[in-house]
């Protein structure tokens, strides 16, 4: 009679602890992460999609709260603030190529970074989207560990940030190749710049894969980015319509 | 691995603070970036041991917002309701943001589009 006491002593225990969560998340992204390999690096089998996707289908079956699951998964969460501060390093490496380049850089920076909030916003709002999605489409260009900072501090939802965020970086490096095709552009420096301001981290991977010169382009805009949308988009808060 | 990875945390806490203290609408950790930018600008060359973490975030970064980004099973039915507003708002939106910095670029750089 006590035979099946244990199982559930041991279920009782575990989903106490952080440790459950621990494991789902891990394990999910880890099977994301290999899909993504196997499809040899294919942006629309993105990791984090995937892994976002098992973890919800989990925590349906398990019968878990959301707010329970990141009791535990806040220690995978808080990590966040480190890898913002450690883009330093891809930074830094990359300020070699600003050289000679300044510049236009970063005026297609600043007019990409206005373009992918103003059309975000403007578009949304108008279709009528209600408030917690229009403020979420403020940072999602922005590299997601960014964006959810800068989202926090202005009272947007960091979740529907770094799902648009997700989704943008998707969209941006499938998308790419054929609006830098159609626009006529060949220089991969340049190819590689507008795509990392469009689609962050998930588009420099694909510019890397791509060509060397374009990750490096690609990262260096990503980084400068989320740095310039860190400092201007609170500034710029007070006059997206809505708020 | 380890004294990079320190090093790392140091200008995280640091960050904290400028943000705390003095500059509270931005958040702590991009401050924290821009100071060991400077840092590093200042001082040459990156340490082995923090190249060693750097790496290893910006391979994995995406594990990172997995947990928040599971936060969406909350929002779904808000997300279905305005499912067109998201997406064309979204496809639009790096369509135009990609081909604006390309243009730019083209426009404003001496050679052109010349590699």
């Amino acid at each position: 009679m006590n035979k099946s006491l244990p199982i559930h002593e041991i279920w009782v225990y575990l989903s106490g602890s952080p440790l459950l969560a621990l494991i789902l998340t891990l394990t999910a992204y880890q099977i994301g992460y290999v899909l993504y390999m196997r499809s040899q690096r294919n942006p629309i089998v993105n990791p984090v999609a995937i892994a976002v996707v098992i973890v919800a289908v989990c925590l349906q079956l398990l019968d878990m709260p959301y707010t329970k699951y990141f009791e535990g998964a806040q220690f995978v969460h808080f990590l966040l603030g480190t890898a913002t501060v450690s883009l330093a390093i891809p930074i830094y490496r990359g300020l070699s190529g600003l050289k000679g380049r300044v510049i236009p850089l970063l005026l297609a920076l600043v007019a990409g970074g206005l373009t992918s909030i103003f059309s975000a916003v403007g578009i949304s709002y108008w279709l009528g989207a209600d408030q917690a999605i229009v403020g979420a489409m403020v940072s999602k260009s922005v590299t997601a560990p960014i964006a959810m900072g800068v989202a926090e501090r202005l009272g947007y939802s960091p979740t529907l940030t770094a799902v648009f965020a997700v989704v943008t970086g998707i969209l941006g490096a499938i998308l790419a190749r054929f609006v830098l095709d159609g626009l006529g552009m060949k220089a991969w420096w340049q190819r590689g710049f507008a795509i990392g301001v469009a689609a962050h981290g998930i588009g420099t991977s694909r510019a890397f894969s791509v060509h060397p010169e374009a990750g490096t382009y690609s990262s260096l805009a990503m980084g400068l980015h989320g740095i310039l949308g860190a400092v201007a988009i609170p500034m710029l808060a007070g006059y997206i319509p809505t708020f | 691995m380890i004294p990079g990875l320190v090093h790392i945390l140091l200008w995280q806490g640091a960050g904290e603070l400028v943000s705390h203290f003095i500059l509270p609408h931005i958040p702590g950790p991009v401050i924290g970036l821009v100071l060991l930018l400077g840092f590093l600008a200042l001082r040459g060359p990156v340490p082995d041991s923090m190249a060693l973490v750097s790496d290893a975030f910006s391979q994995h970064l995406g594990l990172l917002f997995v947990p928040a980004a599971t936060g969406v099973i909350l929002f779904l039915p808000q997300l279905r309701q305005h499912a067109w507003a998201v997406v064309l708002a979204l496809f639009s939106s790096v369509i135009l943001t990609i081909a604006v910095t390309a243009v730019v670029l083209k426009v404003t750089s001496p050679g052109g589009d010349s590699e």
